[in-house]
């Protein structure tokens, strides 16, 4: 069936809703499964006629049985994170119902890297769940694939093969990885056989800060304060001079992190003070504009701005911290880009909460270190 | 490697309950009918061995990490996992209550951050059915609902829907169902909440800002003295009563409950953990008044459980049993060689099952003046989630596995 997935989304609503008024034809159901679909595909969030709707549409389409398995695969291109969800659902039930018959035909989606990243996925599930075998040979050869999750699965599966695993073994895994916990692993692994890898380097870490402060934080009241070093980086002025702080006139310090994860210990720096806020500055250099992805780790409330946008912002003290923890879509231009990062610490007294840290990298949308000057 | 700050975090500990909605024979939201972890009809093999599978029916291994419980409705079994990279892969299973066999799997990817402490993990909270209709959601605030065929019936990211919504630490709370409406709590520092959504279509029926503070706990289920249903919310700010229907405040009290282990209802008693146990008179209109309070009746991680007129609760690896009427502690326990304790026990006919998160269980005789241990057995998984008990078998979600017990 060729499906229309480019039509408007009140034209597929007024469609579909005019077809569970007035009833639909048998005839007709083949015509319209393209617009509940698409129905499925553009879901909005926090939208209840969006929700209702699509509960309508999933349920009719799970018992009909008049829409195709790979059809559904298929319109997980292209569409919305919530839509993917809502058409995963609907494959899983339509699987269920026939789960041997279409193998040879899942297979294909399967080994089509245009197709859905996460939907090829979920086939290669449905394929590999109950046949170590078949999963073993189909993926010998997904370590550079463009799903995220078979990647991970094909290099978790060398990995895991042997002990005693040959460096450029090791080597080709760590250029095919790019799950964080998967990465430090095999750089484990090839640090014992001698190999060192700079950890940071390879992440894509920012480990060179201009910080400045502290400014107040008492009462965790400051995260929207607009201190000077923010105003002064909206409006593109020299952010060299010093500002009033805390307590005192306060200035910049360069500090060079040598954390392998890029980690910034403004605990350290700044002698554990706490109800503060501290801003960090760094500067990448680029030779062409870039579309990529700023990923930051924090314990500490924070906010993140890449060339006077503000592109992070979580209110959040002391409930966890990793990699990639917090991760939004950033376009870098030629020549010099600059981030700041504000970071601002609470007064509680318990032994966890005493951490003031940071991390940030910039890298493609897979996580691979995007390359600077 | 991965680092983090320790919090306290609750494993699905806190209790939906299912006030006079669960079928007689099944176990259908976390800690069962009336959420009170008990079954006193039941009897459960006082020895069981995850080794040898003395008294194991069977043992079905689930990939991924799983630290909520299961629920029982009719012959089958559900539960939640999350596998793949970062746990990222949400999936509800059934299997067959009498093989263990799987009878269906629906599958989505977390929209939220899936992160947590190792400890925990992305499926933490307790599933929740009404005999037609099973809701799961994750730490990363996915709420699924599903037919008892596993066919998704709707779908909600409420990361999406509130982008601020979310603990790096992990979240837990189990959500609940009463008069055709799923309460979910989604407490924390950012976006913070309480909505409820219509089952039938995944709409939202109603939404509560609640305090933005860290919260674990989970809603709770009372009969008003009205006869109708009432949720009871907890922080560590107040404890109200909501409406199911609208989410109107029927009553609001100031005061610090835990964030942790969840209250329970004990016919016209609220159990509540605030300051060890604080217990309140649900009888009459509007706010409770108090009965009792009792520190001594701590409970730190798990919820509280209730029979026979009597209450338990595990102050870290003790056991303390109070008189449910007066708050007097009857007697303490000590449980040997446990390390940590999340799961919340329960109770068939007169013995106490209590597992370490080491996969220890402690069958402890609760029929005397003082509880006395008789048995311990190794399971051989980690547990954190609270077992279900149905007839005479329990059902024991592992973090890696499904276990029946039941007496060969």
């Amino acid at each position: 069936m060729d499906m229309k997935l480019s039509w408007g989304r009140s034209a597929m609503n007024g469609a579909f809703l005019a077809s569970l008024v007035l009833g639909t034809p048998t005839a007709l159901l083949a015509d319209t499964n393209a617009e509940k679909l698409g129905t499925l595909r553009t879901i909005r969030p926090n939208n209840d006629t969006d929700v209702k709707t699509a509960s309508s549409v999933v349920k009719q389409l799970s018992e009909s049985g008049d829409v195709g398995l790979i059809d559904v695969l298929k319109s997980m291109k292209g569409a919305s994170p919530l839509g993917k969800n809502w058409l995963l659902g609907l494959a899983n039930s339509l699987h269920r119902k026939s789960p041997e018959s279409k193998n040879d035909s899942l297979r294909t989606f399967l080994m089509d890297a245009s197709q859905d990243p996460e939907a090829r996925y979920t086939v290669f599930r449905w394929l590999t769940d109950n046949d170590a075998e078949l999963k073993a040979k189909m993926l010998d050869g997904m370590l550079q694939d463009s799903s995220p999750e078979l990647r991970f699965e094909a290099v978790a599966k060398v990995l895991n093969s042997s002990e005693n695993l040959e460096t450029g073994v090791l080597q080709s895994l760590l250029d095919a990885s790019r799950q964080p916990e998967q990465v430090v692993a095999i750089i484990g692994r090839l640090g014992k056989q001698g190999v060192t890898v700079n950890q940071s380097k390879h992440f894509g870490f920012l480990d060179t800060w201009n910080l400045i402060g502290p400014f107040d934080n008492v009462g965790s009241k400051s995260f929207d304060k607009e201190y000077a070093v923010e105003s002064d980086y909206a409006a593109g002025k020299s952010l060299a001079g010093g500002y009033d702080g805390k307590s005192a006139a306060v200035q910049w310090v360069t500090e060079t992190t040598a954390d392998p994860e890029g980690v910034v210990d403004l605990a350290k720096v700044f002698s554990n003070e706490k109800g503060c806020i501290v801003y960090g500055v760094a500067t990448v250099e680029l030779p062409a504009d870039l579309d990529c992805e700023i990923r930051v780790g924090c314990i500490n409330a924070q906010k993140v701005w890449v060339n006077g946008k503000l592109v992070i912002a979580n209110e959040v003290y002391h409930t966890g911290m990793q990699i990639d923890q917090y991760v939004a879509p950033v376009k870098l231009r030629a020549g010099t880009n600059q981030i700041l990062i504000k970071v601002c610490q609470n007064e509680q007294k318990e032994a966890w909460a005493q951490r003031y840290v940071f991390q940030a990298r910039l890298c493609d949308s897979t996580g691979k270190a995007i390359s600077t000057k | 490697m991965r680092r983090w700050v320790f919090s306290f975090f609750s494993i699905g500990l806190s209790v939906p309950l299912g006030v006079g909605l669960c079928a007689a024979d099944d176990w259908q939201q976390f800690r069962g009918p009336g959420a009170l972890g008990a079954s006193v009809s039941s009897k459960l093999p006082e020895q069981f061995d995850g080794a040898t599978l003395k008294n194991v029916v069977w043992k079905t291994p689930i990939p991924g990490r799983s630290v909520g419980g299961a629920i029982v409705v009719g012959d089958q079994v559900i539960t939640t996992t999350g596998d793949g990279m970062d746990q990222r892969r949400i999936r509800l299973l059934s299997y067959d209550t009498k093989t263990g066999k799987q009878r269906w799997e629906q599958q989505l990817v977390a929209r939220g951050r899936p992160y947590c402490h190792p400890t925990s993990a992305n499926a933490a909270p307790t599933p929740a059915s009404d005999g037609e209709h099973v809701v799961a959601f994750f730490s990363s605030n996915d709420l699924a609902c599903v037919d008892l065929q596993g066919n998704l019936v709707w779908y909600r990211s409420l990361a999406t829907d509130f982008p601020k919504a979310g603990n790096d630490v992990g979240m837990s709370s189990s959500p609940v169902i009463v008069d055709g409406v799923v309460i979910v709590q989604v407490e924390c520092q950012g976006d913070s909440f309480a909505i409820g959504i219509n089952i039938v279509d995944g709409t939202t029926a109603w939404l509560m800002d609640r305090p933005r503070k860290a919260n674990w706990s989970s809603p709770t289920l009372v009969k008003m003295p009205s006869g109708k249903s009432g949720v009871i919310l907890q922080s560590s700010e107040d404890l109200v009563a909501v409406s199911p229907s609208d989410g109107k405040a029927m009553w609001k009290m100031e005061m610090g409950c835990s964030t942790t282990p969840s209250a329970v209802a004990d016919g016209n008693r609220l159990i509540v953990p605030s300051g060890g146990l604080t217990v309140l008179d649900l009888s009459s209109a509007g706010a409770p008044s108090q009965l009792w309070k009792e520190n001594k009746l701590n409970p730190n991680a798990c919820s509280p459980v209730v029979a026979n007129d009597k209450v338990y609760v595990v102050n870290r690896t003790v056991l303390v049993c109070g008189d449910a009427f007066t708050g007097k502690v009857l007697w303490q326990l000590r449980i040997p060689d446990a390390k940590q304790i999340w799961s919340s026990p329960v109770i068939a006919g007169n013995r106490l099952y209590l597992f370490s998160m080491e996969g220890a269980c402690f069958v402890v005789d609760i029929s005397g003046e003082e509880g006395r241990i008789v048995e311990t057995n190794q399971l051989g998984d980690e547990v954190l989630g609270s077992p279900a008990v149905v007839g005479n078998a329990m059902y024991v979600r592992g973090a890696t596995s499904l276990w029946k017990i039941a007496s060969e």
